[in-house]
Parts: structure tokens; C-alpha cells; sequence
């Protein structure tokens, strides 16, 4: 059962082998199951949305019988989902740009410079990207109405910062440790400044980390709905997610529209995560990414 | 990488010039990076401070006052701690909230081990297969539980449709409408989502163990189960220990599963701590629904003490 000693088996003598075998085609078999069983809701969302209603709700297939776009009409004509979507994107882009930026700073001096709170600036940032949303979502409501930032995307954009600096911050670290200080001192001794060192050697050398942080970022602010859902009142400035919760809390049920925003909102990230896989296995399983 | 520049000029002697010019400054040169590496965290730093330890504080100054939306309230002690102790829906958001954090840990668990223990095998086709089993955590977590809501409708639900056309069951299951399905329910939905991150984390951590290790006990005829207990075991505890702290913490914080699939319901059998505070803060009364989140502070405090100690560790070694 445990692993690389399988090809060894193969010089095993008969009875083993046959045993080998059965070993194998029952991972294969338990392996096969699980994928079925994680397919399943995603195959059931894509079929859903080119389901027509008819199908949907009098006689329920597991294939639909005519394919039809209408939902997706439906989503992006009647339910505006296209002002959401773009909502999304500059809300993700603006919290992506800043808290990379940002982040790639503070990284930085506490992986180069040893002083004397650097500890301690580490454990905040720690504690900060564990403190759940949950828990600062009343004051953070208390806090944008005060600064007058309620109901607005630039309201929001700086809340998303509570869970998107603390995070970046916390695996640009990783990534920068991994830059040899060498390269830097040289680039230095070559006449770059200590931000040029920064920005022209550390930055490109730790880009496949960069790259991560910046998909994680992006997908943890797309993905948000407390926060949305606190301090965005009016329906011009609803994002993705805000959007779709709306659709279930009408008396009806639109399954149809519901699954087409279901697809569109998760189509560009499913694709990010087959190309940037293992940039983005690695630094989930390096910072403990939840994704 | 190949972008590195190459040495021009020989690095101790270039370094002892540079830092001699920095020398004649202002400042001196130890000075002047300390000075800098201030400069660089303070901008996020702040941002923390402002936008997470203020508002931290500020939740628990809340707690204690009966403030309500257009009226700051005022200090009324453990009032807010009182009325909850005797609310209905508080008690049944404590107990959901831990059965839902242990089940779905447990679950977890078991699959994410089952089967990193599976693919960390040698055999075809495997890179293919933890693609795959990825998929639900590339998946945004409010698109996989609206999807999960319309696998459990009564009428049309993917679920029920499977089961009738397979012949399991034949009648109609409403799986989140009744209370003795909604919370298996929800945690089946959860396990769905968040299983990956466990097998990713225990996969990595078996391929960290040298074969050489395997093949010792093999040679001491160590069963197979000797061999999990006495090496994969003890090299995959630390992530099993950082990977259920931090699952336990995001698993009691989870808005969207209960939101999306149940509001709570059906007469709060699903329940938990975030969402009975946003229903709080709904109707106004903040204090109260701040009370509600810092209810839960003791214990997730000790989590996140815990996990913060165990990840720093692991990183700076």
C-alpha cells in the first residue's frame, strides 16, 4: 500500500504479483470513484445552465435533451450580469495590484534586515491572515460608513485588504527567502540602489512566486461574499458572487441563470488553476492556502 | 537563474568601498538599512493595524455596549453575553458549529490521507488524477455551494435523480428542507470543497519521506501497517497538526457553506456562529451580533495561537 517500493514488487514471485495487480486496479478503482465524485456537481453546474426549464424542473435528466444558451442570455440581459462581473474584476485587480505591491515591500525588509521588532511584525501578519472575516465583519461595516466608503467598490477594495496583505505578505516571504543574498550585494556593488536591488533581481528572480501570490490574491477577492454582502447595498456596485446570492433569495428559484454565473464566474479560474498548477500547488501547500 | 548578473568586480573589497561611502552620509550605513526596513513594512503594517487589530478591538469594545444601527449605545457589560446564554439559536450555533468543524475534520481526514496515500504510488497517469482531485479547491467556494443547492433540491436535484435512477431510494428526499438531512448535508458539501487542501498538504508531506526508510523496515519485516505507524505517520503529524488547526478555523468561519445552502435553516439545524451574527447585524442590533462572534474568541484564539506558533516555526527552519 505504500508507495515507491510498487516497482520492486515486479521481481516478486508469482502469488505477490498477482496480489500487485489486484493492488493496483483497486487504486485505479477508488481513484476513478473519487474523480467521478468530484466531477459530479461540476458536470451537474455545466449541464444546468444549457438545460431549457422545461428539463430543469418537470422531467430531470442527467443530460439535457436540447442544449440552449438562454440561460446565459437571461443572466446577461434581464439580471445585468455583466455589471457584476466587471465589478468583480476591478474590485480583484485593484486588491491584486495594491496588495502585492505593498506586501512585496514589507516582505522584503523582514527577510533582509534583521531589527528588532521582525518577529514580532511576523506573528502580526500571522495572526492577521488567521483572524476570520467573521469576526471583523461588524466593525469593518461600523468603520467604511464612518469614513463614507460604504456602498462602493473602493469601500470595498480596502477591506479585502484584512485578508489579501496579511496573505501575500506571508508567502512573498517564502518566495524572497529562496533569492540568494549574494546576487543582491552584487547588484548593489553594480550600483543598484537598495530598491533597485528589490525590484530589478529579487522581483524577477522570485516571478513564479509572484505569479502564485497574485492568482491567490485575485481568486481570494473574487470569491469573497460576508464583506460584499455588508457593505454593498444598491445594484450597480454588486460583484459576482453578491450577484448570484441575490438570484437564491428571490422565491423562485432560477436554476438555469443561477448554474450559466456559476460557470462564467468559475470558467476563468478553473482554467488559471490547470495552466498555473504547480506554481500553485506548491505555494498553497508552502503557506497553507485555503483557496 | 540564468538572469543572475555575473561578479565584476572581486565581492569583499566591492562591498567594504560601498559601505564606506554610505559611511561618509548622514547617517551610517547599519543606520540607514534600519531606517529603510522600517520604511518598507510600514505601509502594510498600518493597513493591519487599521484594517484588522483596530476593528479586532473594536468588535470586543462593541460586545459590551447595546449599540444598534444610528445609535452608538452604550456600555451595558456582560449584558449582550447574558441574553445570548439563554437564546435558542446561540446554543444551537455552538453545538452545530462544533459538529460541523469535528465531522467534517474527521472526513477530511480520512479521504485526504486515503488517498494521498493512493496517488503518492508510482503509476501511470497519476499527475492526471491529483489534477483532478484538485479541481473543487480551484473552484470558487460560493459557486461550488450553489451548485451543491441545486444537487440537493427535492424536485430536480441531480442527488435524488441519481438515487431514483439507480434504484437506492425511490422516494423524494428534501435534503436541506428537513432538519435530520440539512446538516449532513452541509457537511457533505464542505467535505467536497475542502478536502483538497488536505490532500495536497499530506501529499507533499509523504513525498518528503526517503525510500531508504521504506525498505529499512522492510527488511525488519515491518507489516504494512507497522510501516505506516512507525514512518509515514510520524513524518506526516507536524502537517496534520497545522493542516486541522487551520481547517478548524476556516471550517467554524465559513459564511458561504450555511448561507448559500440552508440560511441556517430549516429552524437553525445547520446554525452556525458567522451566520447567526449577520443575521444580527440584519436587524440592526450590532452590539449583539458583535457579542455573538467574540463568543467564540476564546476558543478560536487558542487555535490561532497555536497554528501561528506551529507555521513560524516551520518557517523559519
Amino acid at each position: 500500500m505504500i508507495g515507491r517500493n510498487a516497482a520492486r514488487d515486479d521481481a516478486a514471485p508469482p502469488g505477490a504479483r498477482g496480489r500487485w495487480i489486484a493492488g493496483r486496479a483497486l487504486t485505479y478503482a477508488v481513484l476513478l470513484a473519487a474523480v467521478a465524485l468530484v466531477l459530479l456537481p461540476i458536470y451537474w453546474m455545466a449541464i444546468t445552465s444549457l438545460k431549457l426549464p422545461r428539463e430543469i424542473y418537470r422531467v430531470p435528466s442527467l443530460w439535457p435533451q436540447t442544449i440552449t444558451f438562454n440561460n446565459y442570455r437571461i443572466l446577461f440581459e434581464d439580471k445585468d450580469f455583466v455589471l457584476a462581473i466587471r465589478n468583480s474584476l476591478i474590485v480583484s485587480f485593484a486588491v491584486t495590484l495594491i496588495s502585492v505591491f505593498i506586501s512585496s515591500l514589507a516582505a522584503y525588509s523582514m527577510v533582509r534586515f534583521r531589527y528588532r521588532f521582525r518577529g514580532l511584525f511576523g506573528r502580526v501578519i500571522l495572526f492577521a491572515y488567521l483572524t476570520p472575516t467573521s469576526l471583523l465583519f461588524i466593525p469593518l461595516s461600523i468603520l467604511m460608513a464612518r469614513l463614507g466608503l460604504g456602498n462602493s467598490l473602493h469601500g470595498l477594495i480596502l477591506v479585502y485588504l484584512t485578508f489579501s496583505l496579511p496573505l501575500s505578505t506571508w508567502l512573498l516571504q517564502g518566495y524572497f527567502r529562496s533569492v540568494p543574498r549574494e546576487l543582491e550585494e552584487q547588484g548593489m556593488i553594480d550600483g543598484l540602489s537598495r530598491f533597485g536591488a528589490l525590484f530589478r533581481i529579487v522581483v524577477p528572480l522570485s516571478a513564479p512566486g509572484i505569479a502564485a501570490v497574485s492568482i491567490f490574491t485575485f481568486t481570494g477577492a473574487w470569491n469573497e461574499l460576508l464583506l460584499a454582502l455588508v457593505l454593498i447595498t444598491s445594484e450597480s456596485q454588486r460583484t459576482a458572487p453578491l450577484a448570484l446570492n441575490y438570484l437564491i433569495t428571490s422565491d423562485v428559484l432560477p436554476w438555469g441563470p443561477l448554474m450559466a454565473g456559476a460557470v462564467v464566474s468559475s470558467l476563468p479560474l478553473m482554467i488559471l488553476y490547470f495552466v498555473a498548477q504547480h506554481y500553485m500547488v506548491q505555494g498553497m501547500t508552502a503557506g497553507s492556502v485555503k483557496g | 537563474m540564468s538572469q543572475a548578473p555575473t561578479p565584476l568586480t572581486s565581492r569583499p573589497a566591492g562591498l567594504a568601498a560601498a559601505r564606506q561611502a554610505a559611511g561618509r552620509r548622514r547617517w551610517s550605513a547599519a543606520t540607514q538599512d534600519r531606517v529603510f526596513a522600517y520604511a518598507l513594512v510600514a505601509p502594510a503594517l498600518l493597513l493591519i493595524l487599521g484594517l484588522v487589530a483596530y476593528p479586532f478591538f473594536y468588535a470586543i469594545y462593541v460586545s459590551f455596549t447595546n449599540r444598534v444601527v444610528g445609535n452608538d449605545g452604550e456600555w451595558i457589560g456582560l449584558g449582550n453575553f447574558r441574553y445570548l446564554a439563554q437564546s435558542a439559536a446561540f446554543s444551537s450555533a455552538i453545538w452545530n458549529t462544533v459538529i460541523l468543524v469535528v465531522a467534517s475534520d474527521a472526513l477530511k481526514l480520512s479521504i485526504g490521507l486515503g488517498l494521498a496515500l493512493l496517488v503518492n504510488q508510482r503509476f501511470p497517469a497519476r499527475g492526471l488524477f491529483r489534477s483532478f482531485l484538485m479541481l473543487p479547491w480551484a473552484m470558487p467556494a460560493f459557486v461550488a455551494y450553489l451548485t451543491w443547492r441545486v444537487l440537493y433540491q427535492p424536485i430536480g436535484g441531480g442527488l435524488n435523480l441519481i438515487l431514483t435512477g439507480t434504484g437506492i431510494y425511490s422516494g423524494i428526499i428534501d435534503w436541506l428542507g428537513q432538519r435530520a438531512t440539512a446538516m449532513p448535508a452541509v457537511i457533505a458539501a464542505s467535505v467536497w470543497r475542502g478536502f483538497p487542501f488536505w490532500f495536497v498538504s499530506i501529499l507533499a508531506a509523504l513525498q518528503t519521506i526517503p525510500a531508504e526508510l521504506y525498505e529499512a523496515a522492510r527488511i525488519d519485516g515491518a507489516t504494512a501497517w507497522q510501516r505506516f505507524r512507525h514512518v509515514t505517520f510520524p513524518a506526516i503529524r507536524p502537517v496534520l497538526i497545522v493542516v486541522t488547526l487551520l481547517s478548524s478555523i476556516w471550517t467554524a468561519n465559513s459564511f458561504e457553506s450555511v448561507w448559500l445552502l440552508t440560511q441556517g435553516g430549516p429552524s437553525d439545524a445547520t446554525m452556525i456562529f458567522p451566520v447567526l451574527a449577520y443575521y444580527g447585524m440584519q436587524t440592526q442590533r450590532l452590539g449583539e451580533a458583535a457579542a455573538v462572534s467574540v463568543a467564540m474568541l476564546p476558543v478560536l484564539a487558542i487555535l490561532v495561537l497555536v497554528a501561528t506558533a506551529l507555521m513560524q516555526k516551520d518557517d523559519e527552519a
